[in-house]
């Protein structure tokens, strides 16, 4: 019976192997994130606890962060503009560099560091415990239930963080321009919004998405591929974890080639 | 119900059973919650529904599985009971289970060892008695 159910098991649950099986696992899971019949109530509710646990749970540390980093950096980076002799190019720096690619950077290796770990150590917890092959005998689709919800909540929680650091550091560089500068908010928003063009604004959500992609995406994937024994869960979290870190910079190298080009 | 699928462990009690009827019978969580509540009710186990799969005795674990399988509205099929709950004699707290739940399923097949025989024989379902 044992031998039966784990052979049933192998062949429902395993992970996709090669990168073209991988790719397209991807696009199936794409293809479900934007189909109706995905979601029912207990999506959903999946969806909102773990939006709760990534985005809501970690305001207290993110706004902590958010500010005194944020702030310490437009402090220095003001401070060198006025030293160069490069005020005109205020605008430029704030939203080229600090909030389209400084923000989702930090942010994405949070998120990483606290949801993509757990999420890699979840699967492969529920693998070894056969709770992933007890939701396919009871019907329940591994990808609608498990997966979707934690792809989503990785991009839209990567998105709404990305935007609420950018926000505060937006705020931070009008108080440092008053104070360094002694810049009136007219000037200033007028400099800022000068400088934000629509294309930096579609490459900085594509990145988000991507990395919220990533940064889910292949927790699981590595959580799916731990085998039945206790011992092999770290070891996929270690893999998983590396090859997060491997994609994020490969979206980062990306994004930096298509704003350039 | 087989011991090879446990309940989920990030689940309470109440949610593996609800799942199940959220799925296939596309219940709100609400509904879904009242039902499980009353099924559990029905089993004597309410005071459950809360807690998680480690936190459970045997036979608390086998009338949540058991009511979780039932859920399926469908043939039941019980695999080697007698691994979820090692401690019974014989099949009596199982029988007793499943005529509180005989509207929730058509029909229900058990499998289990040879060795286990006596146990099931030793059970009158006619007097309730071993």
């Amino acid at each position: 019976m044992t031998d039966h159910t784990n052979r049933r098991d192998t062949a429902l649950l395993d992970a996709p192997e090669g990168v073209v099986e991988t790719l397209l696992y991807a696009v199936t899971i794409l293809l479900r994130i934007f189909s109706r019949k995905t979601y029912n109530s207990a999506t959903r509710a999946v969806l909102t606890n773990q939006i709760y646990f990534t985005s809501v749970q970690i305001l207290p540390l993110f706004l902590i962060v958010s500010v005194l980093l944020g702030t310490l950096f437009i402090g220095m980076i003001f401070q060198t503009i006025k030293n160069l002799g490069l005020d005109e190019y205020l605008g430029t720096i704030l939203i080229g560099f600090v909030v389209t690619e400084l923000s989702p950077f930090v942010f994405v290796l949070l998120i990483a560091l606290r949801s993509g770990s757990a999420i890699n150590t979840e699967i492969a917890v529920m693998k070894v415990n056969r709770e992933l092959f007890t939701l396919s005998v009871f019907g329940i689709d591994v990808i609608d239930y498990l997966f979707v919800p934690r792809i989503l909540n990785g991009v839209i929680s990567l998105v709404l963080l990305s935007v609420l650091f950018s926000i505060i550091l937006v705020i931070s560089g009008f108080l440092f321009s008053h104070i360094i500068f002694d810049m009136e908010f007219s000037m200033y928003s007028s400099l800022v919004a000068h400088s934000v063009l629509f294309s930096d604004m579609a490459i900085l959500l594509l990145k988000c998405t991507a990395f919220g992609f990533c940064v889910t995406f292949i927790p699981i994937l590595y959580g799916m591929k731990t085998s039945y024994m206790l011992t092999s869960i770290p070891v996929s979290v270690l893999q998983g974890m590396m090859r997060v870190f491997a994609a994020i910079i490969t979206v980062e190298v990306l994004s930096l080639i298509a704003r350039f080009i | 119900m087989s011991p090879d699928a446990p309940l989920i462990s990030n689940l309470s009690v109440w949610e593996n059973v609800a799942l199940i009827q959220q799925y296939h019978q596309g219940y709100s969580g609400t509904t879904a919650h009242a039902l499980t509540l009353q099924h559990l009710g029905m089993l004597r186990c309410e005071s459950v529904a809360m807690k998680r799969n480690p936190e459970l005795r045997d036979e608390e674990r086998f009338r949540v599985m058991l009511l979780r399988a039932a859920m399926m509205n469908d043939v039941l099929v019980i695999d080697r009971p007698f691994l979820i709950i090692p401690n019974m004699a014989d099949a009596g707290f199982m029988f007793e289970n499943l005529e509180v739940l005989e509207n929730l399923f058509t029909e229900c097949f058990i499998f289990d060892y040879e060795s286990h025989r006596s146990k099931y024989t030793t059970y009158d379902t006619e007097t309730h008695r071993t």
